[in-house]
């Protein structure tokens, strides 16, 4: 061990690693209608010249970043906000100058570097960022993501080789990507200690990306990393399980935000849906989640009456349709549909934006539900082609490392919603869950009133997901929200002052992420001057507006200028080296880079394999809905037999906690309950029996776990 | 005729940000500058450098590719001129060809005056002065 801690470990080769960063904290406060977080970053130079060292880091969703202080032996320092060619101005200036220069400064794709110069032989420094970032909420809770790891992504110009990506500059600037390494062991520590402030009551919090400890401290919960430290090769994610849906309400000095669940404005409409599900085949998503997305979409197909119409694409950078149009969900197409399925294998590379184009194509004026890892560069283009189509899309995204940022902007810029789970997760059961969302909106028409609000709500809102208002009153106030069906007032508290400036800032990082992903090469300068004028306002960095911080320590001399360390990261878990990169020790001059060959390095990507588990009971509910048929009964001999298979599966999902109204298998269980409630002809007995089991559903309860072989079993189950 | 550049002028004539020319440098795919320090300069070599890995990486060279192709063999310096005396049975002496004539005069006679020694004593050979 040398120094400040440095000390030299030994990389997957054998040589010596030097790192230039030591350690990545966060902590800060997780609310339900986002974060303010504090990312801790240590430099330490254990080379015997002077560094400049570059960490490149994605953005959380709706992020922006506020300010850093820059701490080391003797000074700290705060950063000023500046255009970014001031910044870049100011940081050149203060490093030719050999004075200690920092600068955070955001490109595309939510990518940032954080660059420090100057870093002396022997010197530790510390950057703390302050992020606001946004959460992902449920009706029932919410999930907090924050990106440790940034996945490599697919662009049609990108060019990688021996851990290395590169991006056209014309279009991406002098952005550094980092150095990615095959395992993350020997790299920086990663770790956490986040506080939740949470309004109402909570059921449960847990994290399906790392071990973690739980405790209460001064009202908030805490949420801290089991181990000592981790490794760079994935998101945190935290899930916070509310005890109830209830509208939480932040609010004070003048600021407020308010959540709403959807079902305090009613239930999902039944009606026609027209729905196209794109998958994608890409090579990333080979493995594990290409078969949980298979069987996933063939729940959801179950979850389809003969009156809606569907359509089935696939697409990696080719397009493969199920049928070049939307077809009756009946028990035919359904049964040729899961044929389709089965002949699907993961291959190319990620062409997003071909992908939903052509389910929106075959689904106009109806929903898209993409399935995918989201992996791909140059986002902004992908989504001004989503904005220009007439479709929801909703996405369902997969991986271990963030797209998050980008996924919740398509489905916001659309109207629809997002969910992105861990491959640790159950893919298939959140898929079903989120197709259970989609559809008609719960509410439409959506306007509230009473206050300002600066970025306007949404007009519509979907089953699960709550209805989110950020807004500001001079004085106590009541917001009222109408909709085509409804209207409710709630009071503003004002009890909350030291939340005011959060709410603010949160805010004003939505304005920000949400303009930013309108920036597609060619617009940029149109955007600009209201991207600044933002930024000024909340005083918050954005592609147009960098942090900046020099410091003139003592004996500070014009010298060499630094050598530059670009701070390596892990590959995301899961993924393999070898289907991004080519060996480096294969480049030479004479070993040309055609396109196609970069594009097949980038595309195949190989997950590897999880070991198969043995089935349990979810995957008993899945096989059962993806053999709900047309009509919400299920596949039998005859009408008793369909019946009864059709009730032992109705009380299966209901002693697993589905009902009609919760659970990912909700429209499952309430097509099943609508097919009983459509039976005719049954003897009087029966149909009495029925009829308990029809108002035993309705009411949510839930049957103890038995088996059922006879009418005499049922009555039982129900009585 | 321009002949020196601060890295802000040189980011500025070729279109590049000073960062990112600090980055080719740490990676081996340009010299660092002439001389360093507070007047660190750069010369025309640099420009022209600059412009070829620009044009390299536009026809779709990685920078890792850029940098291991730029250690090629060092290039054969120019011819020197070597007097060649040979003493007496396997004993040779070389002069540079190009030493001053007061050198080369002075250096003549100590040779000769060798020369005679090695006749009068008929030492071993295959020694090389």
């Amino acid at each position: 061990m040398a120094t400040c801690g440095f000390e030299v470990r030994s990389a997957e080769q054998g040589r010596e690693l030097k790192l230039a960063m030591q350690r990545l904290w966060l902590t800060g406060q997780v609310m339900p209608v986002g974060a303010r977080l504090l990312v801790r970053h240590v430099f330490c130079n254990g080379e015997e010249q002077a560094l400049e060292a570059v960490y490149s880091f994605m953005l959380p969703r709706d992020a922006a970043l506020r300010r850093f202080e820059v701490e080391g032996e003797g000074f700290e320092a705060h950063s000023e906000l500046r255009r970014v060619e001031e910044a870049v101005k100011v940081y050149e200036e203060g490093i030719e100058a050999g004075h200690l220069a920092t600068l955070a400064r955001a490109y595309r794709d939510g990518v940032v570097n954080l660059t420090l110069g100057n870093l002396r032989k022997g010197e530790q420094v510390t950057v703390t960022l302050e992020v606001l970032a946004g959460v992902e909420l449920h009706d029932d809770g919410l999930r907090f993501r924050f990106p440790f790891a940034l996945a490599p992504g697919y662009h049609p110009k990108a060019r990688a080789a021996g851990g290395e990506i590169e991006l056209p500059e014309q279009e991406f600037g002098d952005v550094i990507l980092p150095k990615y390494m095959r395992e993350a062991d020997g790299l920086h520590d990663v770790g956490f200690d986040l506080a939740l402030r949470i309004p109402g009551a909570v059921a449960e919090i847990g994290s399906p990306s790392h071990a973690v400890r739980v405790r209460e401290e001064n009202g908030a919960r805490r949420v801290t990393l089991a181990p000592a430290a981790d490794l760079p090769n994935r998101d945190v994610v935290i899930d916070v399980k509310f005890a109830e849906p209830t509208t939480q309400i932040l609010g004070g000095a003048k600021r407020f935000a308010m959540a709403v669940p959807s079902t305090r404005f009613g239930q999902s409409a039944s009606g026609r849906r027209k729905v196209a599900m794109v998958i994608d085949r890409s090579g990333s998503m080979r493995g594990q989640p290409m078969t949980q997305a298979v069987r996933a979409v063939e729940a959801c197909l179950g979850a389809l009456s003969k009156d809606d119409e569907f359509a089935l694409v696939a697409f990696d950078d080719r397009i493969e349709m199920f049928r070049d149009m939307l077809v009756p969900a009946t028990s035919e197409s359904r049964d040729a549909a899961r044929s389709f399925l089965q002949g699907i294998g993961a291959r190319g590379g990620t062409e997003l934006a071909r992908g939903f184009s052509a389910g929106a194509r075959l689904a106009a004026g109806g929903d898209v539900l993409v399935i995918t890892d989201g992996q791909v560069m140059g986002t902004e283009e992908i989504l001004a082609k989503a904005r220009a189509l007439n479709v929801r899309i909703h996405c369902l995204g997969i991986g271990s490392a963030s797209q998050d940022r980008f996924l919740a902007l398509l489905a916001s810029a659309t109207g629809g919603v997002s969910r992105f789970v861990t491959p640790q997760e159950r893919v298939d059961v959140t898929a079903v869950d989120l197709f259970a969302s989609i559809g008609r909106p719960v509410a439409v028409d959506v306007r509230a009133s009473g206050a300002k609000f600066e970025t306007q709500p949404p007009a519509a809102v979907f089953a699960g997901t709550p209805w989110v208002a950020f807004g500001s009153a001079s004085g106590p106030a009541a917001v009222r929200v109408e909709w085509n069906s409804g209207n409710f007032t709630e009071a503003i508290p004002t009890d909350q002052p030291e939340a005011a400036e959060t709410l603010r800032l949160l805010d004003g990082a939505r304005q920000i992420a949400d303009l930013e992903s309108r920036m597609t090469p060619g617009a940029e300068k149109e955007i600009e001057p209201k991207l600044v004028e933002i930024s000024e306002t909340f005083g918050l960095a954005s592609r147009a507006m960098a942090l900046v911080a020099v410091v003139k320590r003592a004996g500070d001399q014009a010298g060499a200028p630094p050598v530059t360390r670009i701070v390596p990261v892990g590959m995301p878990q899961g993924t393999q080296f070898e289907s991004y990169f080519r060996p480096a020790a294969r480049m030479a001059m004479s070993d040309s880079i055609a396109p196609a060959g970069v594009r097949y390095a980038l595309a195949s990507v190989v997950r590897r394999e999880v070991p198969a588990r043995p089935p349990d009971d979810t995957d008993r509910l899945l096989e059962i809905a993806a053999n709900v048929a047309p009509d919400g009964g299920v596949a039998g001999s005859d009408i008793e037999d369909r019946t009864l298979k059709t009730v032992s599966a109705l009380l299966l999902f209901l002693a697993e906690g589905h009902t009609t109204t919760e659970g990912a298998f909700r429209l499952h269980v309430e097509r099943m309950v609508r097919f009983l409630e459509s039976l005719s002809g049954l003897s009087r007995a029966h149909e009495e029996i029925i009829g308990r089991v029809v108002a035993f559903a309705r009411a949510g309860r839930k049957p103890g776990r038995r088996t059922l072989r006879s009418w005499k079993d049922i009555e039982n189950a129900v009585a | 005729m321009k002949s020196e550049w601060t890295l802000a002028e040189l980011a500025e004539d070729v279109g590049l940000p000073a960062r990112t020319i600090r980055y080719y440098i740490a990676r081996g795919l340009l010299d660092g500058p002439e001389v360093a320090g507070r007047g660190a300069v750069y010369s025309n070599r640099h420009v022209e450098r600059l412009k070829e890995i620009r044009k390299l990486q536009r026809e779709g060279r990685m920078l890792a590719e850029i940098a291991q192709a730029s250690h090629r063999p060092v290039e054969l310096p120019e011819p020197e001129a070597w007097w060649r005396y040979s003493l007496a049975d396997g004993v040779v002496v070389e002069l540079r060809g190009d030493l001053a004539p007061w050198r080369v005069k002075r250096i003549r006679k100590a040779l000769s005056e060798a020369m005679t020694h090695l006749k009068e004593e008929d030492t071993d050979g295959n020694m090389r002065v």
